[in-house]
């Protein structure tokens, strides 16, 4: 495949300013572009700083020592962001750290990076609408975002990093603080997403192997595993250090395999592996 | 150990959203309360903290009005794990940290060590006793937080989504930490939107709806009322829409649950 549209990583690594260890070790991976990617690992593991690291933020923004080298299609994040932020959406772990904490409405937080883009106050507007429409924060538009719960603060830091139509998507934990109906609603969203290039943490296993096309699965800084949900949890060796899908146990404690003996890791995987119709 | 709350009405300014509770008692053991984004929870539990005034109604806290407690005596009764660990870090260490709260127990040197100690090898966090909080990794950091809870060992523990940011070895640290404090007959109330949770770990569990409370009773009776879900914007277990995709619509409370009743 065209090197313009792959993501290549190549013995990258990421220390910290006065941090006795790498955060990431050598991570080595060639993956296509325009799919989903989900990043699994225990605390510390290095997913947070994959993230920035992925998104550019490291080094340019945040301070950090980076070995190797790093290729986003034919884009260079680590050395070009001022080019490379322009295509990426960013939504943060918190999302209390992304909101600007100028506005003084929902929905001025929301047209922020479009104002700065000069768009008209109609196209603005209508930009606007259709994201809060999206992320069920309609009836908040004149609030302020301090008022939000954890939830609706972290629909609408989505709603932001989505507001200029970014073609490279970086959530990290995007669901930790949405009620079970706002997180199932965000991954079937996910899912539809098509043509994007998306990374995505969360401790949500079983969402993540529903949506995503491959996982990454990282452990203490280095990346320790890589391939379809499917191969991931149906290892041999498999990992002690990420809980399997509730699908996958409740399968392999009831012998429901799918033809090739793997588990299933998916909802559309069990139906498969019961003889279930979808 | 018990939360008495009588006519409860709250409502913000310049804000249509109210929370009304009628009547709630809460006994000790571990209490789950649950509902949607803007359902009420976090409201309710900033009345039960005190960081609302409360306009209309009374909460009592083991006998004590609510709003009368102040300074140490409330630290000793309730102790509070908000949302964002970062709103309640502000040490330089995690050793002071911990420290800051273990003093307001006690004075005495050798004590004020010993609780520290206790409260960092339960979350796991001492060998990063000397570490800024800031540098710790978010799931850390909400550990911490519940460190310092630990430390002032109150009666009554009130925590705002204790298990959101926490990676999965940190939420085994502390369900195992939340089930020992119930069987010490500790009171925890704990606001989540992990039904799977919920379902294997909590005896008692309270469903806000649009501020008003839908629901108070077991996880077995919620889930087994798709009207009640359905009006709360709630979903089963994971396990449970698993087996209804399979068209089996029976209330299985955990994985094994469901092994156990269909392996022969």
């Amino acid at each position: 495949m065209d090197d313009s549209q792959q993501i290549s990583l190549n013995k990258v690594s990421v220390a910290y300013p006065g941090a006795e260890r790498n955060q990431l070790s050598d991570l080595t991976i060639k993956t296509p572009a325009h799919q989903i990617i989900g990043i699994l690992g225990p605390s510390n593991s290095g997913k947070t700083t994959l993230c920035r690291l992925l998104s550019g933020i490291i080094p340019q923004v945040m301070r950090a020592d980076v070995q190797g080298e790093y290729r986003l299609g034919t884009l260079n994040p680590t050395a070009n962001w001022a080019e490379i932020n322009r295509f990426i959406g960013y939504v943060f772990q918190n999302p209390a750290d992304q909101l600007s904490g100028m506005a003084e409405t929902v929905a001025t937080e929301m047209a922020f990076s479009l104002v700065n883009l000069g768009q008209s106050a109609s196209a603005i507007d209508a930009k606007v609408r259709a994201l809060a429409r999206q992320f069920q924060l309609i009836d908040q538009l004149n609030q302020n975002p301090a008022t939000l719960s954890g939830g609706q603060m972290q629909r609408l830091a989505i709603a932001c990093a989505l507001v200029t139509d970014p073609e490279v998507l970086i959530f990290d934990d995007p669901t930790s603080q949405m009620d079970p109906v706002g997180t199932s609603q965000f991954f079937a969203w996910l899912k539809n997403q098509h043509d994007k290039t998306i990374f995505v943490t969360s401790t949500n296993v079983d969402a993540l192997c529903n949506t995503v096309d491959s996982l990454w699965v990282l452990n203490a800084g280095q990346l320790v595993a890589s391939g379809t949900p499917r191969k991931i949890f149906n290892q041999p060796a498999k990992s002690e250090l990420i809980p399997a899908p509730v699908v996958f146990n409740l399968a392999s404690q009831m012998g429901w395999a799918l033809p090739d003996g793997d588990y299933p890791v998916t909802q559309a995987e069990l139906m498969e592996a019961t003889g279930h119709e979808r | 150990m018990s939360v008495e709350i009588n006519q409860l009405h709250f409502t913000y300014q310049n804000s249509n959203f109210g929370l009304q509770i009628p009547a709630l008692s809460l006994d000790k053991g571990l209490t789950a309360i649950v509902g949607q984004n803007g359902a009420g929870k976090s409201t309710f539990f900033k009345l039960l903290m005190g960081l609302l005034p409360l306009q209309d109604g009374n909460i009592s806290i083991n006998g004590k009005g609510s709003h009368e407690l102040t300074g140490r005596a409330r630290l000793t009764e309730i102790g509070i794990l908000f949302q964002n660990p970062d709103d309640q870090l502000f040490n330089a260490t995690v050793k002071k940290e911990v420290t800051w709260s273990a003093r307001q127990i006690t004075r005495d040197r050798a004590q004020v060590d010993q609780i520290v100690e206790s409260a960092l090898t339960k979350v796991e966090l001492l060998d990063k006793a000397d570490e800024n909080p800031f540098d710790l990794s978010l799931s850390d950091r909400k550990l911490l937080a519940f460190a310092t809870l630990l430390a002032t060992n109150p009666q009554t523990y009130l925590m705002d989504e204790p298990m959101i940011a926490l990676d999965w070895h940190s939420q085994t640290i502390v369900l195992h930490i939340l089930k020992q404090l119930a069987d010490e007959g500790r009171q925890i109330i704990v606001s989540t939107h992990d039904m799977d949770l919920v379902a294997h770990s909590f005896p008692r569990v309270i469903t806000f709806d649009h501020g008003a409370m839908v629901f108070d009773g077991t996880p077995t009776a919620l889930f087994g009322s798709p009207a009640i879900l359905a009006q709360a914007g709630l979903l089963p277990p994971r396990i449970m829409q698993l087996c209804a995709l399979l068209g089996d619509t029976n209330v299985y409370l955990t994985t094994e649950d469901y092994v156990s009743k269909h392996q022969a």
